[in-house]
């Protein structure tokens, strides 16, 4: 190491002993012999760089400080996309959002989810152990994510019903239509909403006529149209799209219908977060 | 189809006969299971491996618990395929870097372009059964790729099972080239 260091120390100083004297004789005279000088003395000088390896390990540190920089700038810009996903959460109201567990719980599950999608139908079963294995440390926020690319219409639908049941029934009768929906359809937009769904309204014991009347009226669908647009605004690219949220607002964003123990394990995570 | 099999033997004893493509192959197809699975949640790992303060172990058992997502996250089927697809990828990359090292030549490279087919197309493929967490969510969605998977018999899990087949196809090309070197026949 010290001796490639003298070395090429020797090779720059020697350049620019040489070098000066001969810039001097170019600006004095500027004849052709000097030129010639000068690119004997350039030779000579990359010649020596070359041969002592100076170069070459100068263009290696130059390739690896380039790729730390782009590394950094990449996690950098990774974790600033990140805090925007993050800012982009809609604070959860208790007047808005359909919350079933400990409504001031310190750990918040929020789940965007789509009623036709079957991973969150699988989702749904394990959200609810979190919460009723959580002793009160949990509480699990519902809101819609209807991908209408993969479940065109009816997905909307089921969603604004979800809606009506709430309307009619209370923030119980949400939860109770979630739970059997899951229970009675097979997903993928197979659901025969037109027998289902009053099905299911009559089974919670909501009003007929009312729940028909809600159905038709579209007034949920802004309502959801905005949650599906915080869906995607917190970074869900699919449904069951989950995001973790401690006390200290720490976020965990989770992309599937993850196994029970991972849910578990990034809600003692937020759990410790003060 | 007998001379594709006996080909597949031959190259086998050949390229795994030294321990170290049997770790290769091994080390490959553990790396693209593992990205399958954890891909819709690399964020999250990332996040938790730089930015939280719990200890190795419960970061190390989130990232491994997520690996039980292939059971929750994924249908039978591509469970199925997505674990194919990773053994034949490790297999069939092995194999590539066996005859690329005994012939140091270009011949591999049919096996590496069909192959690398059938690794993009097994992307695709996965991304469909979870409900557009992918790929479709991340890269197509402009191009209203979604709906149209949506409209294939299933769902798009076709082309996690045209990425078997181009792997098999990969597989049994850089065979022949292991078990058949190019050569004057002997009549």
């Amino acid at each position: 190491m010290n001796l490639s260091v003298t070395r090429s120390a020797r090779a720059i100083t020697a350049g620019l002993i040489l070098f000066a004297p001969a810039a001097y004789a170019q600006t004095a005279e500027r004849g052709g012999a000097d030129a010639a000088l000068v690119e004997r003395i350039k030779e000579a000088v990359i010649k020596e760089l070359r041969e002592s390896g100076a170069l070459e390990r100068a263009v290696d540190e130059g390739i690896r400080r380039f790729v730390e920089r782009q590394g950094a700038e990449a996690a950098q810009r990774e974790r600033s996309e990140a805090n925007a996903r993050a800012a982009a959460l809609r604070p959860v109201s208790r007047g808005r959002d359909h919350i079933r567990g400990n409504p001031n719980a310190p750990v918040t599950l929020i789940e965007y989810s789509d009623f036709e999608c079957p991973f969150c139908k699988r989702f749904h079963a394990t959200a609810k152990k979190a919460v009723d294995d959580s002793n009160g440390q949990v509480r699990w926020v519902y809101r819609h994510f209807p991908l209408d690319e993969l479940h065109p219409v009816k997905a909307r639908k089921e969603a604004a019903a979800s809606e009506c049941a709430a309307e009619i029934g209370g923030k119980d009768a949400f939860w109770k239509f979630a739970d059997r929906f899951y229970e009675l359809t097979p997903s993928n937009n197979r659901t025969d909403i037109e027998t289902v769904l009053p099905q299911i309204a009559r089974e919670i014991g909501l009003d007929k006529a009312k729940f028909a009347s809600c159905l038709a009226s579209g007034r949920y669908d802004r309502r959801i149209q905005e949650d599906y647009e915080n869906a995607v605004a917190t970074g869900g690219r699919g449904t069951p799209w989950t995001i973790i949220v401690s006390k200290s607002g720490k976020t965990y964003p989770l992309s599937g219908a993850q196994p029970y123990a991972t849910v578990k394990q990034l809600i003692d995570l937020a759990l410790q977060d003060k | 189809m007998t001379r594709s099999l006996t080909n597949l033997r031959v190259a086998f004893a050949l390229a795994f006969a030294h321990f170290s493509y049997i770790a290769l192959a091994a080390m490959l197809s553990i790396l693209a299971f593992l990205l399958a699975v954890w891909f819709p949640n690399l964020g999250l790992i990332a996040e938790i491996f730089s930015g939280s303060n719990a200890p190795l172990t419960a970061k190390l058992g989130i990232a491994v618990s997520l690996l039980g997502g292939i059971g929750t996250n994924f249908s039978l089927l591509s469970a199925g395929y997505t674990v194919t697809i990773s053994v034949l990828f490790g297999i069939t990359a092995a194999m590539i870097v066996y005859q690329l090292k005994r012939t140091r030549a270009t011949a591999a490279r049919q096996s590496l372009a069909i192959g690398s087919g059938g690794v993009a197309s097994g992307v695709i493929g996965v991304g469909c059964a979870a409900c557009g967490s992918l790929i479709i969510g991340t890269v197509l969605p402009s191009f209203g790729a979604a709906g149209a998977l949506a409209a294939l018999p299933l769902g798009g899990e076709e082309f996690g099972i045209l990425s078997v087949a181009l792997l098999l196809v990969s597989l049994l090309l850089i065979s022949r080239k292991i078990a058949e070197p190019a050569a004057c026949p002997v009549k």
